[in-house]
């Protein structure tokens, strides 16, 4: 679809450029060519919307320069209010008179009106002027003689049926089909052409005529349509009152009173309200009439030219009224001037949106890309964790199976005792005497035993499953406990005690119970290994739970023989053993944990003997560190 | 003096001591139990038939090295091990220690008293060895200085003329210190006089060892 923007600027300059060509032509016409004069008969009055337009292409089109100047003359003779002989002739006597001494080398008529005139006078007027018409209907060349071959032109024919079709088919509920037409000569022939014309609509819609009744009236009747109407209307010159207006003037304030669409042939209605209608183009016809009058100037035969039948129509509608009577957008076709279309944001403001979208674009790619980032990083880090929590499991694995023989002897002893109770139980049963004292007394003792092996499974599979990290609230002094029941029979068959002396206040920590558990037990473990040689009397392994404002941290220590300092730095170090059978993880990964639970883990000598492992957390660590996330 | 046969526990858990305890009686046996190696040194111990049943696992000392206590101090009762975990090293060094069995806990009744029988029977043997040790020490020291420079000369060998001239004295007199030594160590020929002093050489070479 083409949109037709305001012409306005060009309107008011072009004037004023051919006036300063004009003049500039005049100065210089004595040395050069001599000034060729054309003057252009309207038909109506100057203001004119028409007008205007014949105007606006006469000028676009004609060409003038110092070798072959140009001057162009108007004249309008207002038909439409004037009439008679007498006018008739003093116009004709005017024009005589007036372009005497600048006889008019061509002349150009606009409008049926002016062609009549001048070829009624044209013995009086020019008669050697070559005449240009414009805006004459191709029906009233026909109903007229033939014209003498220097007269020329490319007649219009007013596509009044067309539009009337395009309105029906924007509007397929409409039923009723209103006309509207004035009073002067030239409105009662446009009525008549319509009531020619509208018949063969009879069958899609009823027809009604308001022809030449007073405006007030029209109106009236305009605003009394439903929607099962459209008008149509050529607007009119005068109206039942015997008022005159120019058509558009008439036709816009139909459009204003009228409750249906209003539909009309000529591309002045544009913008008036009417929703439009297949029309000539008034600046067209005159580029076209300036095309004949360059070529004619230029020495052509009027005869030789070659025009073409019949100017164009096209459909021209209000984009406005298009959204107003809610006619569908896609039944516009793609050669339609749409007139008053606001110009969508991308028209109006591509460039900015181009710049937004580049940006908005880029912008998308970055987040894209950081979105990616952490994802990948996320997935990384997940992956660490993974890898952490399999290694601390695997560490517990290990712990475990250097305890196998203490806990296979933990188990197997309640085991055996139920056993034998069993045993004795039968033996009993197949004694004579009444011995049920003694056979309760072994129930009791059975059920005690199987309780007691099922803790140390109990407690032997919270280290052993590969359960997820945990982040609950926990009291380490129970945790200690445990660990010390786990490692009891270890301890006692190493020929070892272990001293545990727990805080007296609980001392919470959030985190995962079974990890900070094999902290423990590595660091026991740890401190076995490393004073397995020494006296009865040092045999000691201490574990202390201390609670200072809110702080927390557990002591193991010994009284062995202590960290060499050279190894002091490194012993957290992963794969920094000292002993031979050690792979030296056991130290890294409690440092780990110790530390995904937001404390510290130390090492150090102390002052009478032996080492102290220290695990710290300092207030606000163990009570609001709620993130352990690490295995 | 009472000679059926009394059994004595070392475990350190009551609950298993109790146990094994309740069993050995309803079986018929006489049981005493004891919580360590040091409870069992400390009680005194009559002199009767029996065994130990020694968990490997003490507190203190263990039960092998309540097994080497004993043996150092000449107690001879056969020992059967119990353990509640049993690895390599520690099963060979109490079969090398001479103990009569191993068995891993949760023990089977039959397993157990098999050994237990087993146990006894070693030491039934041991206490007839020792019995008969005894008795011999007990004739062999009821010999006048006299007849044992006699016995000495028949167990090596000599004829009764030879004896009398090494010892200055008459035949015989050698003969009738011969026929003392006999009567008081219960033989009734040379050659069983022989295989008495075989038999107690072998003892004393036997305490020289222990």
């Amino acid at each position: 679809m083409r949109t037709a923007l305001p012409t306005t600027p060009l309107r008011l300059v072009c004037p004023w450029v051919v006036a300063v060509i004009l003049a500039f032509a005049g100065l210089g016409a004595a040395r050069a060519a001599e000034i060729r004069n054309v003057l252009v008969l309207y038909a109506n009055s100057r203001l004119l919307p028409a007008n205007v337009q014949y105007d606006q292409g006469l000028l676009e089109t004609i060409r003038t320069s110092a070798d072959r100047p140009v001057a162009l003359f108007d004249e309008f003779l207002d038909v439409a209010r004037f009439g008679g002989q007498a006018y008739t002739d003093t116009v004709v006597s005017y024009l005589r008179t007036k372009y005497a001494s600048r006889p008019p080398a061509l002349i150009v008529v606009a409008n049926e009106e002016a062609l009549s005139f001048l070829v009624s006078n044209r013995a009086a007027l020019f008669p050697q002027a070559p005449v240009v018409h414009m805006s004459v209907g191709r029906s009233f060349l026909r109903m007229n003689p033939a014209l003498s071959a220097d007269i020329v032109g490319v007649p219009i024919e007013y596509e009044f049926s067309g539009t009337i079709e395009q309105a029906l088919r924007w509007h397929p509920q409409a039923r009723h089909l209103v006309i509207v037409t004035g009073a002067s000569v030239r409105d009662r022939g446009w009525e008549a052409r319509l009531r020619s014309e509208v018949p063969r609509f009879m069958e899609r819609a009823s027809a009604e005529f308001l022809a030449g009744l007073p405006t007030a009236a029209v109106l009236k009747r305009l605003g009394e349509l439903g929607n099962d109407s459209v008008v149509f209307t050529t607007g009119y010159f005068t109206d039942g009152d015997d008022r005159s207006f120019t058509p558009r003037e008439s036709v816009e304030a139909m459009a204003r009173a009228a409750t249906a669409p209003v539909y009309g042939p000529f591309n002045t209605f544009i913008g008036t309200g009417i929703v439009g209608g297949r029309m000539p183009n008034y600046a067209a016809m005159g580029r076209q009439a300036g095309e004949i009058v360059n070529a004619l100037l230029d020495g052509a035969a009027p005869d030789s030219l070659r025009l073409p039948e019949i100017m164009p129509t096209t459909l021209n509608v209000d984009w406005r009224q298009v959204r107003r009577w809610g006619i569908d957008e896609t039944s516009i076709p793609g050669d339609a001037i749409v007139h008053f279309r606001e110009p969508g944001l991308w028209e109006e403001h591509h460039k900015d949106l181009i710049a937004g979208a580049i940006v908005f674009l880029l912008q998308a790619a970055l987040i894209a890309w950081l979105l990616f980032e952490r994802r990948h990083r996320r997935l990384a880090e997940q992956a660490n964790q993974k890898q952490r929590f399999e290694l601390a499991h695997a560490s517990r694995l290990a712990v475990v199976g250097e305890l196998t023989g203490s806990i296979a002897h933990e188990i197997n002893q309640p085991l055996g005792a139920i056993l034998s109770n069993a045993d004795a139980a039968e033996l009993m049963l197949e004694s004579a005497a009444d011995r049920r004292g003694e056979l309760r007394e072994i129930l009791a003792d059975i059920r005690r035993d199987d309780l007691r092996a099922s803790e140390v499974i109990h407690r032997l599979r919270l280290l052993l499953i590969r359960q997820e990290v945990e982040r609950q609230a926990f009291d380490l002094n129970e945790v200690v406990s445990e660990m010390a029941s786990l490692l009891r029979s270890e301890v006692q068959r190493r020929g070892f005690s272990l001293d545990i002396q727990t805080a007296p206040t609980s001392a919470t920590l959030v985190g995962d119970r079974i990890q900070i558990q094999q902290v423990l037990i590595n660091l026991v473990l740890n401190a076995l290994d490393a004073v397995a040689d020494l006296p009865e009397a040092r045999r000691t392994i201490l574990v202390s739970v201390a609670v200072r404002a809110g702080a927390i941290a557990i002591a193991v220590s010994d009284r062995g023989h202590g960290i060499a300092p050279a190894n002091l730095p490194q012993i957290f170090d992963s794969f920094f053993t000292t002993k031979p059978q050690g792979m030296g993880l056991g130290l890294s990964i409690a440092r780990t944990i110790v530390e995904a639970h937001g404390g510290r883990l130390r090492a150090e000598n102390r002052p009478g003997g032996g080492a102290v492992f220290r695990v710290e957390w300092p207030v606000a660590d163990a009570k609001a560190k709620p993130a352990v996330e690490v295995a | 003096m009472n000679m059926t046969a009394l059994i004595h526990v070392v475990d350190d858990d009551d609950s298993l001591r109790n146990a094994l305890l309740r069993l050995l009686a309803a079986a018929g046996f006489e049981a005493r139990g004891y919580a360590s190696a040091g409870d069992f040194l400390l009680q005194p111990r009559p002199d009767r038939p029996g065994c130990l049943l020694l968990d490997i696992r003490l507190p203190g000392p263990s039960g092998l090295e309540l097994q080497a206590a004993l043996q150092e101090q000449g107690v001879a009762l056969p020992v059967i091990f119990l353990t509640g975990y049993a690895d390599v090293s520690s099963s060979v060094r109490a079969m090398k220690a001479g103990a009569v069995d191993f068995l891993a806990k949760p023990v089977a009744r039959d397993t157990l008293f098999d050994a237990l029988r087993r146990a006894l029977a070693v030491d039934a043997l041991q206490r007839a060895a020792r019995d008969e040790a005894r008795q011999l020490r007990a004739g062999f020291a009821s010999l006048t200085p006299r007849e044992r420079e006699v016995f000495d000369r028949i167990v090596a060998g000599r004829l009764n003329k030879q004896i009398a001239y090494e010892l200055a004295i008459s035949e015989r007199t050698v003969k009738a210190e011969r026929a003392q030594c006999m009567a008081k160590l219960q033989v009734n020929s040379a050659a069983e006089l022989g295989r008495l002093a075989e038999r107690l050489q072998q003892l004393s070479g036997d305490q020289a060892e222990g």
